[in-house]
Parts: structure tokens; sequence; C-alpha cells
């Protein structure tokens, strides 16, 4: 059997790392929009 | 002090939290999922552990496939009913399918390079129609960050979805025949056949499963964040900002 | 139909008094087929090999600069209000830019094509006049996807970015099958060998002109 291990633990990572840094990236977001939303309707 | 309704054109939806039960029931499955195929999967003979790749490749795929499906249709939709939320559907699947389509690229050329001693094979059908479906929505994603105007907006990206919805079965058709050369042979729709054995296929369909859920609860969130920008725009556009 | 030729008629006098695009598209493929040329070691890549390949570049960079232009010059004094305050059919003023931007790209074509033969020692005669009927094909299609994009691009920010950028996926099957099948012919095959490949370009010329002259008046609404 070739070692593969290489490819298959960056492929893994880099694929936890992605998906998990989109939905991430939503979050804050999503935070900065209802901060900004907070201040304005405060206003 | 509360809002006033009556000077916006639009009724925005109230505001849900971005991520709820029904996204930690996603990356639940997900992690689960993760977990199945690296501890509980068995090593393929011939590739060793990068065949173990093909179980986030292909749901990643079938996760783009959904994503920018969802984003034809609203766009169609929003052609025909003119209802902003099908344009905010639209570009929520539209980003959501821009990074499945970005992993399906990153994974699909990791497993490869091992396997056919090459990262970019032309010839490969399905590889070449995702690098172009990459370049579809990228195209989709700037043309809207380069309009102001919702309605232009929103009418211009529509146009190009279903521009992009009928360019990709030429797209599909070209490379077939640049790889098949002068002799092709009759296109025959095949679904894909995985010829995988008890418990590889289990983790297969399962992560199948897995990532369509996972892509929808982001277009879900995602979707969510675009009623909030909507709102703080006609607020800010209210108070003159 | 007669409005949309006086659309077209309109375009191409103005550029043919300015001349710039013109100009410009017609020196960017001279430098091409010239800078090309002098790229590759012609005795391991023979210029006839190159030249189909130069071809499609040359084409598309000028179909580019053609169509950056069709728009813009609208944009300038918003002509286009005038043309939407009358009572030509919007499907018409799409078909007269694009009419338009095809006589253009024929006219750098009809110059960029012999000088290619002469250039890089390319078999003249039947290949050739099968290649050109495929360029004009490819062209078409071109054309079409390029107008509505470049209606769509003059409105938003970055123009100039937006039109090369979109067009791309939707160029891509125009030149795979054009480009493969102006290389067989150029190899001396037969044209029903390649009759596949133009039957795509056809089929994709009318998809794309229908579907963009439909799409075009979606660009314009207020």
């Amino acid at each position: 059997m070739p070692d593969t291990t290489g490819p298959f633990y960056a492929a893994y990572i880099i694929t936890a790392l992605v998906y998990s840094g989109y939905a991430l990236s939503i979050w804050l977001r999503a935070k900065k929009t209802r901060e900004k939303l907070k201040t304005l309707e405060n206003s | 002090m509360s809002p006033s309704s009556s000077s916006s054109t639009v009724a925005l939806p109230e505001s849900k939290p971005i991520f709820d039960w029904f996204f930690a029931l996603a990356v639940a499955s997900v992690v689960g999922i993760f977990i199945r195929a690296i501890y509980f999967t068995p090593l393929e003979a011939l590739q060793g552990a990068a065949q173990k790749i093909y179980y986030v490749h292909v749901p990643s795929a079938v996760g783009a496939y959904i994503a920018v499906s969802i984003t034809a249709l609203s766009a169609l939709t929003y052609l025909w009913l003119r209802d902003e939320r099908a344009d905010r559907m639209a570009e929520a699947s539209a980003e959501v399918g821009l990074i499945f389509t970005t992993m399906v690229l990153i994974t699909g050329p990791l497993w490869a390079h091992r396997i056919w001693g090459a990262w970019w094979a032309w010839w490969d059908l399905r590889l070449t129609l995702t690098l172009f479906l990459w370049f579809l929505i990228i195209g989709y994603l700037i043309l809207r960050g380069a309009i102001e105007d919702p309605a232009m907006r929103a009418r211009y990206s529509a146009v190009l979805a279903v521009l992009a919805v009928l360019v990709i079965p030429f797209i599909h058709l070209s490379v077939y025949f640049q790889s098949a050369g002068l002799h092709p042979k009759p296109i025959v729709l095949q679904p894909e056949k995985p010829k995988l054995p008890g418990e590889m296929l289990t983790t297969f369909l399962l992560s199948m499963c897995a990532f369509s859920l996972f892509c929808l609860a982001l277009i879900r969130a995602r979707y969510r964040l675009g009623v909030d920008r909507d709102r703080l725009a006609i607020l800010e556009a209210e108070r003159g900002l | 139909m007669a409005a949309a030729w006086l659309v077209a008629r309109k375009d191409l006098a103005i550029e043919f008094r300015t001349r710039t695009a013109f100009f410009s598209a017609l020196v960017f493929s001279v430098l091409a087929i010239t800078i090309f040329y002098f790229a590759w070691d012609p005795s391991v890549v023979t210029p006839t090999d190159r030249a189909p390949g130069v071809l499609w570049v040359v084409l598309t960079f000028s179909a580019l600069l053609g169509l950056q232009r069709s728009f813009a010059l609208e944009e300038h004094d918003r002509g286009i209000d005038a043309l939407l305050v009358s009572p030509i059919a919007r499907e018409s003023i799409y078909l007269g830019k694009a009419i338009g931007n095809l006589i253009f790209l024929c006219a750098i074509q009809v110059i960029a094509i012999p000088a290619l033969a002469l250039f890089y020692n390319m078999p003249v005669g039947r290949p050739l006049l099968v290649v050109s009927g495929i360029v004009l094909l490819a062209m078409i299609g071109i054309v079409a996807v390029g107008t509505l994009f470049s209606a769509m691009a003059v409105n938003t920010r970055l123009a100039e970015l937006l039109l090369p950028m979109l067009s791309l996926p939707f160029f891509v099957p125009v030149l795979m099958n054009a480009a493969q099948a102006a290389t067989h012919i150029f190899a001396g095959r037969p044209v029903a060998e390649v009759s596949h490949l133009l039957k795509i370009l056809i089929a994709f010329d009318i998809v794309f002109v229908t579907a963009c002259t439909l799409a075009f008046p979606f660009t314009l609404e207020e």
C-alpha cells in the first residue's frame, strides 16, 4: 500500500479549516452588522 | 426607540439567530462523519490513505451543485416575481457554493496527485467543469459587488445566473469533445456508481447526507446575515448616512 | 430589424470617424502575431503549428477591445437615453450593437488572418477559407455574449475588469470547439470530421443570440 497519508492529512485539515472558517466569517459579519443596527436603532 | 416601519418600502423578516439547532445538527453530523471516515473506515488497498479524501471531495461537489442550483432557481424566481427574498437567497447560496466549489478544487488535486501523478488534468471533464463553475460564481459575486443599486444588482446578477445555467451544458460538451478527440464515444449520462464495499459505501453515503445538510445550514445562516445587512442598509438610507 | 441596422450604422459611423478602437485592435493583432512568432524557437515548434493558437488569441483580445468601447460610447454623453426614448425596440438596440461589433471584428480579421497566413507560411486555399468560416461562427457567439456583458459592465464600478472576467467562461466553449476544428482543418482533415464541433458552435450561436436578445431589456429598465 503506498504511503499517501500526506495528502490525506492535508485534505482533511484544509477541509475542516475552510468550512469552519467560513462559518466563523458569517458569524463575525453578523455580529458586526447587528452591532451597527443596535447603535442606529438606539440613536 | 423603535424603527419606523412605515417609511421602509420593504417588509423585512425579523432577525433570526444566525446559528440555531439546525446548524448545530449539521455541524455535529459533519464532525461525526469526519470521525467515522478517519477512524472507523478501512483503508483502501491500492490508494492508501488518500482514498479517504473521496469522502470529503465528492460530498463537497454535491454541496456545490445544491448551492448553485438554488442560486439559479432563485435568480429565475427573482426575474419572474421581483421578490427581493429570491435575490437574497441567490446571493447567499452563491457564496456558499463558492466555498464548496473551492473545496472540490483543493481536495481534487490533493487526491489526484498521488494517483494520476499530476496536479491537474484538463482532459478530466469534471475537474475542468468545476473550474469553470468556480469562474462563473466568482464573476457573479464580483458583478454583485460592483453594483450599488439593489434593484439593478438583483436584475443583472439574475441575468448572469440564467446565462450561466445555459452555458454549462456547452462547457460540458466542449470539454468532452476536447478530451475525446476526433472520434467521440456516444455520451451516455451515467449516474455515479460508487463501487465501494460495505463500510466504505456507508461512510460515503452518510457523508453525502452530512455535507448536504451542512450546505443547507450554511445557506440558511448566510441568508439571515443577508436579512440583517438589508435591514442595516435601509436604516442607514433612512438616516441619510 | 431595420432599426437594428440603423443602430449598427450609427455605431460604425462613429467608429469610422475616430478609428481609435479599430487601430488599437489592429496594432495589438500585429504585435501579437509578431511576438508569438519570436517567442518560440522555430525549429522546436514550427510557425504552422503555432498559428492556430495565435489566431484565437488575436481574435479574443481584439474582440474584448471592441466590446469595451461599444457601450462605453454611450456612457459619455448618456447617449443611451436618447436610444431608449426613441421608438426603437429594446431588442433592436441590442442587435444593432451586436451587429456593429461583429462588423468591427470582421474588419479586423480581414486584415489579421491574411497577415497571419503570410507571416506564418500557412497553407492558403480551401483550408484557410473553411477556417475563416469557423472564425465567423466563433465571432458571432463571442459578440452575442460580449455585447450583453458590455451593456451590463458599463453601468458598474469595475467595467474594465468585469467584461473580460464575466466573458471568460462563456468564450471558452466557443474557443475550445473552434480552435480544435480549425487545427484539424489546417492539418488537412475533411470538414465532415469536425462537423460535431461545428454543430456545437452553431447551437451556441443560436442559443446565445436568442438568450442575450431576450435578456437585454432587463439590463436597461429604470
